[in-house]
């Protein structure tokens, strides 16, 4: 689903991503840890384009996200991306966060794109909140809207930005039990995150990424009871120690 | 006295429609990033906000005349040249404070709401009219409305070059009647009003466009 | 150019000096001076009055406000022109005039300033200064003013370029500063309008524009005061601790 192949990226003379080759298959939740500055939300914002890279190819779902000719907007709306400070707009109502995408950049007609926005509401348990405004919603909600909203566009795959770091502790757990679900009906996943439990729970793979390289990639169990890499070992003990 | 108010009034909505359009079209300029574009138009709000007003009308009314041939002067002069050179120079003036004003409220939205929109798939300029201006432009209201209300109070500037606005046909008033205390006082009290309508209006306004949950 | 500067330097700068009175680019700034220097202290008791918890000094103040902001400039001179002789029983010069109108103007202006700065103020530092039994005049002179002035200093100078433009005016009223002297020359030279006035631009650009440029700095300094500040408190914890532990020594002493 997601191809990374020999991937580099700049930043003037500072080297962020090294040689980085992995892969997400369909249907699979990996999860992408490591120290801050490692390069994990760097290397998710290259598959929508938030990032570009110098070097390498990605592939998203069969296509070339550096092709010449791709139309990026479109491209972008069918990347379903959740950011770390949710990024709800404001002045629009949950209900028209979540259907100003399908309207405007597929066309889908406005009754239409409102069914839909309420069932995804039901999904993360806000339907009572259609009319509300994100300014009045806490942040664990305003992130599940923001989940809402790039499922709006029948992804085929989501990516996740550290979408827990920036709420208080009471409200990350609403929100990783959305990610659950929907890791167990079968979304193929990217979360770069520190919730190691969550990463226990669903995850497939766990890709520790350090200095711009990924230095191990196994399966959960595997990662947190027997690291490989060095730096892993010393990475699961500090978050431990607190 | 009342040609006076409706003059005033004239006077005050071309130079507001003059300073609304350019004020936008700079601000629009400038956030082209170009470098050659922003230090225009930097040039143009400095000048703008560093010359006094009453200045800036005098430079459009004495000085700019005699840059241009004989007979485009004649030609301005007989279509009301004083009430021309005044819109300009106040819908100049009040451009620069408006494409500061919008720029400020650009400045404020976060560039986290113009990733996301993108994100999603939206094109640049559909991030800007749906998601970007809206914000913005929410923003930059009150001062564009204390900037509006003090254009209104600019146009009695316009009686130095002879523009028979309010204060100008205050004077004659006076001049005429030796009622000066009632000629000013109406004078006044028609100033105090619009000032206070617009004020107003400019309330209503906010409080229509706000965005229900913020602070 | 340059001739004119040559030519007319003195009439711009000092006006009819040392022949008659006292005018050009010297009034301007005289004025401008000594218009906010007057008008800050009224505008502080017109802030005060503003947000004072009695409605019999509070209403006045308030409706005060809005009627010098919300008549142009010109109407406050004539008002000043025709009906200040009128109440000192004698006729007084135009420089009187601009001064008093700029002083009625810049009150109100540099009250709602002050207002600003008073109201931006934590509620928190009010009630600390009553805790410790600090009276509402004591509380004000000492605690409130002098942070809501300080941290306002970047908009009173904005306000004084903004007095510097406001003594264009005069020229209305034949008072000699440097608009009306550009005028003078303008009329006696009557070919080159352009020339004259870009001086007289130019003049108040650079006047306006350095002090700009002095707020904004002075605005840059006080954000980093600030942060600083919050610095030094973290500095001062070990000294703390230290005491902590001097008391836990004797209690532990006790025990034992």
């Amino acid at each position: 689903m997601i191809i990374f192949t020999d991937v580099n990226k700049w930043y003037g003379s500072y080297h962020a991503l090294v040689n980085v080759n992995a892969q997400v298959k369909r249907g699979q939740v990996v999860v992408v840890c490591g120290p801050s500055g490692s390069g994990k939300s760097t290397l998710i914002r290259t598959v929508n384009r938030l990032e570009d890279i110098q070097d390498g190819q990605i592939a998203f779902d069969g296509q070339d996200v550096n092709a010449a000719g791709l139309d990026l907007n479109r491209f972008r709306a069918r990347v379903g991306f959740v950011f770390q400070q949710f990024n709800l707009f404001p002045h629009l109502s949950v209900l028209e966060n979540i259907i100003l995408s399908p309207t405007r950049v597929n066309g889908l007609k406005r009754n239409l794109a409102k069914e839909k926005a309420l069932i995804l509401l039901e999904r993360v348990g806000l339907s009572s909140k259609a009319d509300s405004y994100p300014g009045q919603l806490s942040g664990g909600q305003q992130q599940r809207v923001a989940i809402a909203r790039a499922l709006a566009m029948d992804p085929p795959a989501m990516l996740f930005d550290e979408p827990t770091s920036a709420l208080d502790p009471e409200m990350v757990g609403e929100v990783l039990n959305v990610m659950k679900s929907l890791a167990r009906d079968g979304m193929t996943m990217m979360c770069v995150t520190h919730e190691m439990g969550f990463a226990r729970e669903v995850a497939d793979q766990v890709w520790f990424m350090d200095a711009g390289v990924i230095l191990e990639k196994s399966e959960p169990e595997k990662f947190f009871t027997h690291p490989e890499h060095p730096r892993a070992q010393r990475f699961l003990s500090d978050l431990r120690s607190h | 006295m009342w040609k006076g108010i409706v003059l005033t009034l004239e006077l005050t909505l071309s130079s507001w429609i003059l300073a609304l359009v350019l004020g936008t079209a700079l601000a629009t300029v400038r956030m082209t990033n170009h470098r050659l574009a922003k230090i225009v138009v930097g040039c143009f709000v400095a000048y703008h906000r560093n010359v006094p007003m009453l200045v800036q009308i005098m430079m459009w009314y004495f000085a700019l005349p005699s840059l241009l041939p004989d007979s485009i002067q004649l030609w301005i002069n007989q279509f009301n040249g004083e009430f021309l050179y005044s819109v300009i120079a106040i819908g100049l003036c009040m451009a620069a404070y408006v494409s500061e004003d919008i720029r400020s409220g650009l400045r404020a939205i976060p560039y986290g709401q113009f990733e996301a929109s993108r994100a999603l798939g939206l094109s640049y300029i559909r991030s800007m009219r749906f998601v970007i201006l809206p914000q913005a432009m929410r923003i930059a209201v009150p001062p564009l409305i204390n900037h509006t209300v003090l254009l209104f109070k600019n146009t009695s500037l316009a009686m130095a070059i002879g523009v028979a606005e309010l204060t100008y046909a205050t004077r004659q008033i006076e001049n005429y009647t030796f009622r000066t205390f009632e000629a000013y006082f109406v004078a006044s009290v028609w100033y105090l009003a619009l000032s206070l309508a617009l004020m107003g209006a400019g309330a209503l306004l906010a409080r229509h466009y706000r965005i229900p949950g913020s602070k | 150019m340059f001739e004119i500067l040559y030519n007319y330097w003195d009439l711009l700068l000092l006006g009819q000096y040392p022949s008659g009175p006292l005018g050009g680019l010297s009034i301007t700034l005289i004025l401008s001076l000594l218009g906010l220097g007057l008008a800050f202290p009224v505008s502080i008791l017109l802030a005060l009055a503003r947000i004072s918890p009695m409605p019999a000094v509070r209403i006045p103040a308030t409706v005060v406000v809005y009627v010098v902001r919300g008549i142009p400039l010109i109407m406050v001179i004539f008002w000043v022109y025709f009906f200040l002789p009128l109440l000192i029983g004698r006729t007084i010069t135009g420089f009187t005039t601009m001064l008093c109108t700029l002083v009625i103007y810049q009150s109100a202006y540099l009250s709602e300033v002050i207002r600003a700065g008073i109201e931006a103020l934590p509620k928190g530092q009010i009630e600390a200064s009553r805790a410790l039994g600090l009276g509402y005049f004591r509380t004000l002179r000492f605690v409130i003013l002098p942070q809501a002035l300080y941290n306002m200093m970047p908009s009173m100078i904005s306000q004084f370029v903004s007095t510097i433009k406001e003594t264009s005016l005069g020229y209305v009223i034949n008072v000699p500063e440097i608009t009306f002297a550009a005028n003078q020359v303008n009329n006696q030279l009557l070919t080159q309008p352009l020339a004259v006035f870009s001086i007289l631009a130019l003049v108040y650009f650079l006047l306006c524009f350095s002090f700009t440029e002095l707020a904004d700095y002075i605005e840059r300094r006080i954000t980093r005061k600030r942060e600083g500040k919050h610095k030094k408190i973290k500095s001062a914890k070990p000294a703390k601790s230290g005491y902590i532990a001097m008391s836990t020594a004797t209690v532990s002493k006790e025990n034992s």
